[in-house]
């Protein structure tokens, strides 16, 4: 699975996919820009579900610093 | 136990050493009292068997030393700090070596809650004022952590229901605990100092200061001053559920948002994963609705070219035809046959059109083109 950038959170992510939708949606767009566009909401979309379909909560532990540690 | 003295003469002669076991043991009558006093010197050492300190009577000055076994003052967890007001229990003990009167301590307990209370408002003013709760210093929380940071004690309870609730509502999460002290002496260094750790996270976009309910002095760090300002400081949101609903510690004021319980700052931090799902789902739905309308519009306007396009010969065609019936009929006027037929008729010698009389002499043959067929001829006169 290819993600656009691994390091972006996925409220960047679904935000960019509400954008590339509304500017489809706006319609002032060339068929070839469409077409960039269109795929690039595919590959968004599939970001988006890969990140809320990873199945197990995740638990990192942090050793506290400090005097009493 | 008997204390002997020795006959000198009329008078009993003690040793210092029966003096004090005899003291001693009559102290020993004396009942568990409570005494209140100002810490002054607390002396703690891992190594000894007994905690010392010294109470001071804050309108008299008048000392008294205390000891309590070390395992007792350290299951108390106070984190006391000299200076601090206490209410002592014990007994009168004489340390026999040196004669020294002193308590011997079984429980301490901070006195002054009210001081206490005293204390936390002025501190809660003096914070106010320099606008550390005010609400629009309040950051907005992110709606899909990449990291949730977690701040908390060895509190199974709230750390379980905080994981339990995250882990149900968003799958996907990310959870990063640092457990630190949170109650007791260092507790509010800890804290500032976990905040820090969590802070430093690369991935951690919101924290929860997770903390089950307490006595009013568990909860103390929390309004801890150095505290207080590190959650105002953070660098990432804060969400305060420290305590229960009714309890309210500085940090929950400073904090961005405030939950009654770990499992209400569970449903805060992240969101509802089906929700979210839908959404996207929805979004995808009309990129192609958008998608198959462009296409749609694309399809009629190609159409439409196409049309014109193929109509474009015909026109043309059409347009090149009147010229040349234009060109014809232009053509048509200036032929010579058109002015033959009304009646003129073109004369040639040997081919060569003839339009002087003296470039022809008697005799020679002629050819007469009419209208209509031709004449052979031969000049008979020549008039120049």
């Amino acid at each position: 699975m290819s993600e656009p950038a691994p390091e972006r959170s996925f409220e960047e992510l679904q935000r960019e996919l509400e954008d590339v939708v509304a500017r489809l949606e706006r319609g002032d767009v060339a068929v070839d820009d469409a077409i960039a566009l269109f795929r690039r909401g595919e590959e968004l979309y599939r970001a988006c579900v890969e990140r809320l379909r990873s199945a197990e909560l995740r638990i990192e532990e942090l050793t506290p610093p400090g005097p009493d540690a | 136990m008997k204390v002997e003295g020795v006959l000198h003469g009329e008078r009993t002669v003690y040793s210092v050493s029966a003096f004090n076991r005899g003291v001693s043991i009559f102290l020993r009558r004396l009942p568990t009292v409570w005494i209140e006093g100002e810490v002054t010197e607390l002396r703690r050492n891992p190594a000894w068997a007994n905690v010392f300190l010294t109470l001071k009577d804050p309108v008299t000055a008048a000392t008294l030393g205390v000891t309590i076994p070390r395992r007792a003052f350290d299951r108390l967890e106070l984190g006391l700090d000299e200076g601090e007001t206490v209410h002592v229990a014990g007994r009168a003990e004489l340390y026999e070596a040196r004669g020294a009167l002193g308590l011997r301590a079984t429980t301490i307990e901070r006195v002054g809650l009210g001081g206490h209370l005293l204390a936390l408002e002025q501190l809660k003013r003096r914070l106010a004022a320099e606008g550390l709760f005010e609400p629009g210093r309040k950051r907005p929380l992110p709606r899909v952590p990449r990291a949730v940071g977690i701040l908390t004690g060895a509190d199974a309870a709230a750390r379980g229901d905080l994981v339990t609730t995250i882990g149900r509502r968003f799958p996907a999460a990310k959870v990063v605990v640092c457990e630190t002290r949170v109650q007791g002496r260092g507790a509010p260094q800890a804290i500032v100092a976990a905040l820090g750790r969590l802070g430093e996270h690369p991935e951690i976009d919101v924290v929860v200061l997770a903390r089950g309910g307490g006595s009013f002095e568990d909860l103390l760090p929390f309004s801890d001053e150095a505290v207080v300002r590190a959650v105002a400081a953070s660098r990432v949101p804060v969400v305060s559920a420290v305590g229960h609903e009714q309890d309210t510690p500085l940090c929950d004021l400073a904090a961005d948002e405030r939950a009654p319980t770990p499992t209400a700052a569970g449903a805060l931090v992240v969101p509802d994963a089906r929700e979210l799902g839908a959404a996207v789902e929805a979004c995808r739905r009309r990129l192609e609705l958008a998608v198959r309308a462009l296409v749609t519009r694309d399809e009629a306007r190609l159409a439409r070219l196409r049309d014109r396009l193929r109509g474009a010969p015909q026109l043309l065609l059409e347009r090149r035809r009147g010229a040349l019936d234009h060109a014809g009929a232009r053509l048509q006027a200036l032929s010579p046959l058109a002015t033959l037929g009304r009646g003129y008729a073109i004369v040639r010698a040997e081919g060569v059109a003839v339009r002087e009389a003296s470039a022809v002499a008697p005799g020679e043959r002629l050819e007469i083109e009419l209208s209509v067929g031709a004449l052979g001829a031969r000049v008979e006169d020549v008039h120049a």
